[in-house]
């Protein structure tokens, strides 16, 4: 039996902040993940978002943590070494019913606070914005909106979290919880945990996990969203992140020029798809939405499209439920169920919000030891030339370029093992290799025989990611 | 800061030719690099014959034509540098290249960019269902079984049948593996009718024209893919774990981007146009090699 302070199951985003956070105090921590590596549930693919707050009502957690969040981004960001581009953003509109629509939002955004929002006509935002289409008739306009690597983000606060002292466990799926006279014990793989806490950040589980003791007073409808990923080379590409509010009160649309220099268009929605796969008519809807908004678009340049998944909770009766779902079904005992939009901004907000919760039940002391900062793995691309002589200088494998598309060397591959990756996507979650123009195509066996060299395992058996996954059939070594 | 008279980026067959073609017109400054240790380029990995038929009258495979091309190189005073990536060219005129020696400048009078061309991916294409292991571009599955001898998997659809992925269906065939079926959108298949001949119609290879991909399944290995009829809109599904794509190639021009204009710049080779033969891109390559270097010779001397 292993035993602990506090146990956090799900090494997502949510999960891996909630580890960070529980260390900044005096506290034992463990985090459980499912799969072998972490950040491979949905915090695998979403739209990089990191929001404003005008969206919500005022008064409300969600309002509160995400423009608390958001005016923290940059700081956070800083302390855990990883890109963050607060490029703003214009939401446009096409007509009067999605004028009023910008008009309410503004309206909520400035009683909320939020800084520098405006309300422009099309014209105005034609000029901060020139690949704006031609009719636009209104744009709220909010310089604190920015965008992050949702998995950089989350792996660089597990490692954190881990330097702080909190012990990761990978491939440790929880079976089973229950009550004992100290707290809980969780029974994940064979292997006992307890502990006198629990943060249930499970995700797309997090309703399941939940009634392993409780019963659990929402369910998690898991909705699933297309996306698209043009090239940086696309031609016509936004300084800003553009949101699109259709006039007919639909589905709207993101385009996202993310931290790595590519589009990324999306989402479309769909509901009660758990799988990760793609849709033919979401592409389309996403498409449709981009020549709207952005005609000058070039969609040849698509490079990729993937699904994402988002855990969309439901009360008893069925209906959807806005707000962020945090339950408290027992002592010490926190279940984070349906985090959706705007997770990813609140992460850390949320990590805290757990951390001091149990903190206070746990009596626990503050850590004077925590250290908030987590040196990232160098990256070249970014280095200004001589900085980047003198890394190769220091160590040859950062002269060697393995991903020509995102300029990631062998260097930055091979730390990015050593922090952990275990497969191929596990590479590309930690330093971009394979997400550029080629997905791949020209690293992916360099990347395999570093993994198989590095982790002293047969190259046939290297996977892109997770169980079964494995790339090769075999190979004649 | 180094400097040459004539910078070559790229080592493949266009690349070598316009070295040892400049360095015949009498130009004696010349540097050749490439991101590879040794010359050849992707002919390394195309070990079928049909190469070299136009220069040395003889029908070799990718590596032996490389050797040929290779030895022509070192009879020269070209200064080869291998292991390098060229990270960035400036309107300056020099190029920063970066290999495990370090970071290094290289400034240049003309250059000649000779990088080959990449492959389309399926992430370019509208297709449906998860996205698992098991699927590959034509040339990179050519350069795992070729080069570092790997298995990819067992039942075989190839998407597209232009040269390259006819070459490779026989390929997987003679590896004993079996290719469920190439799938080409056009009425005929893409590459030249001798290809089709020796690696089609003479292992019985399967060809579904007029059809293309419209979804994949399987997670977290592919399992099969989804065929549509593109006339009729029929769909069928053909169980395989394995999906090669061999869609087309886009010249490789990333380093020359803002810089198309400049009057230093020549391309040769598939950088410039994709080409059916490695022939005839060494052809162009020594072609523009000869005047360039004549150029550069005649410049020097005056």
């Amino acid at each position: 039996m292993k035993d602990f302070d506090a146990v956090v199951i799900g090494g997502g985003l949510l999960g891996c902040f909630a580890a960070r956070n529980l260390r900044r105090w005096n506290l034992h921590i463990a985090l459980l993940e499912a799969r072998e590596d972490i950040c491979t549930g949905i915090s695998r693919a979403n739209t990089a978002i990191v929001y404003p707050g005008y969206d919500h009502k005022p008064g409300t957690l969600k309002a509160e943590m995400c423009l608390r969040a958001n005016a923290g981004f940059a700081a956070l960001c800083r302390e855990l070494d990883v890109d963050f581009h607060r490029c703003g953003s214009l939401m446009v509109s096409f007509g009067e019913n999605a004028d009023m629509v910008l008009q309410k939002k503004y309206e909520n955004g400035l009683i909320m606070g939020v800084p520098g929002l405006r309300l422009l006509s099309g014209q105005e935002a034609r000029e901060i914005e020139p690949v704006l289409a031609q009719g636009i008739s209104s744009a709220l306009y909010a310089p604190g909106t920015g965008t992050v690597n949702p998995w950089k983000l989350g792996i660089a606060a597990c490692e954190n979290a881990a330097a702080n002292g909190a012990e990761i466990f990978l491939n440790t799926r929880v079976q089973g919880i229950s009550r004992t006279s100290e707290g809980y014990r969780i029974e994940a793989c064979g292997e006992a945990f307890s502990c006198r806490a629990v943060v249930n950040c499970a995700g797309l589980f997090s309703d399941r996990i939940q009634e392993l003791l409780f019963p659990a007073a929402v369910r998690i409808a898991p909705n699933a969203a297309d996306y698209l990923v043009l090239d940086r080379a696309a031609g016509v590409r936004p300084s800003h992140i553009i949101q699109y509010e259709p006039e007919d009160g639909g589905k709207g649309f993101n385009a996202v020029p993310t931290a790595e220099g590519s589009l990324l268009l999306g989402p479309s929605e769909r509901e009660n798809e758990a799988d990760f796969a793609v849709s033919t008519e979401g592409l389309s809807f996403v498409c449709e939405g981009a020549r709207r908004v952005l005609p000058g678009l070039d969609l040849m340049q698509t490079i990729r499209s993937f699904a994402a998944v988002r855990p969309n909770p439901r009360g008893k009766d069925g209906r959807s439920i806005g707000s962020f779902v945090i339950e408290h079904p027992g002592p010490g005992f926190w279940s984070f169920i349906g985090i959706k939009t705007p997770g990813l901004t609140c992460a850390e907000e949320l990590g805290a919000y757990a951390a001091e919760r149990i903190a206070a039940e746990l009596h626990a002391e503050h850590n004077p030891d925590f250290d908030p900062l987590r040196p990232g793995i160098p990256c070249v691309r970014n280095l200004p030339l001589p900085e980047r002589a003198a890394l190769v200088r220091e160590n040859p494998d950062f002269g060697e370029v393995i991903c020509r598309c995102e300029d990631v060397t062998k260097a930055e591959v091979l730390e990015a093992i050593r922090r952990g990756a275990v497969s191929v996507d596990g590479v590309k979650r930690r330093v971009g290799t394979g997400m550029g123009r080629c997905q791949g195509s020209r690293c992916t066996r360099a990347i395999l025989e570093l993994l198989s060299g590095e982790l002293n395992v047969p190259v046939a058996s290297v996977r892109k990611d997770g169980p079964g996954s494995e790339i090769l059939e075999g190979a004649h070594e | 800061m180094n400097k040459t008279d004539l910078l070559i980026i790229g080592a493949g067959a266009a690349g070598i030719s316009a070295a040892c073609a400049a360095w015949d017109a009498g130009c004696r400054s010349i540097v050749l690099t490439d991101r590879l240790d040794s010359p050849g380029g992707i002919l390394r990995q195309c070990v079928h014959e049909g190469f070299g038929l136009a220069e040395f009258g003889a029908e070799l495979t990718g590596p032996a034509y490389a050797d040929r091309l290779s030895e022509r190189l070192s009879c020269t005073g070209v200064l080869f540098l291998p292991g390098r990536e060229v990270l960035a060219l400036t309107k300056e005129k020099t190029a920063v290249l970066s290999g495990s020696g370090g970071i290094e400048q290289v400034g240049f009078k003309r250059l000649i960019l000779a990088s080959g061309c990449r492959e389309k991916t399926i992430g370019s294409l509208p297709v449906a269902g998860p996205r698992p292991a098991g699927i590959f571009t034509a040339g990179q599955a050519q350069e795992m079984i070729n080069l570092c001898h790997w298995d990819l998997g067992s039942n075989i659809v190839i998407l597209g049948s232009g040269d390259l992925g006819m070459i490779l269906a026989r390929r997987f065939t003679l590896e004993g593996k079996r290719v469920v079926s190439l799938v080409e959108q056009n009425k005929r298949y893409g590459g030249m009718a001798r290809n089709y001949r020796r690696c089609i119609e003479a292992y019985q290879i399967p060809i579904r024209y007029r059809r293309t991909i419209r979804e994949l399944h399987g997670m977290p290995r592919l399992t099969g893919v989804t065929v549509e009829n593109l006339e009729s809109g029929e769909r069928e599904k053909l169980p395989c774990d394995t999906l090669v794509t061999a869609i087309g190639l886009i010249p490789e021009r990333e380093l020359i981007r803002g810089l198309e204009k400049e009057e230093w710049l020549s391309l040769a080779g598939n950088c410039k146009k994709v080409h059916d033969l490695a022939d005839s891109a060494a052809a162009e390559g020594a072609a523009l090699g000869r005047q360039i270097g004549e150029q550069l010779a005649k410049g020097n001397t005056a």
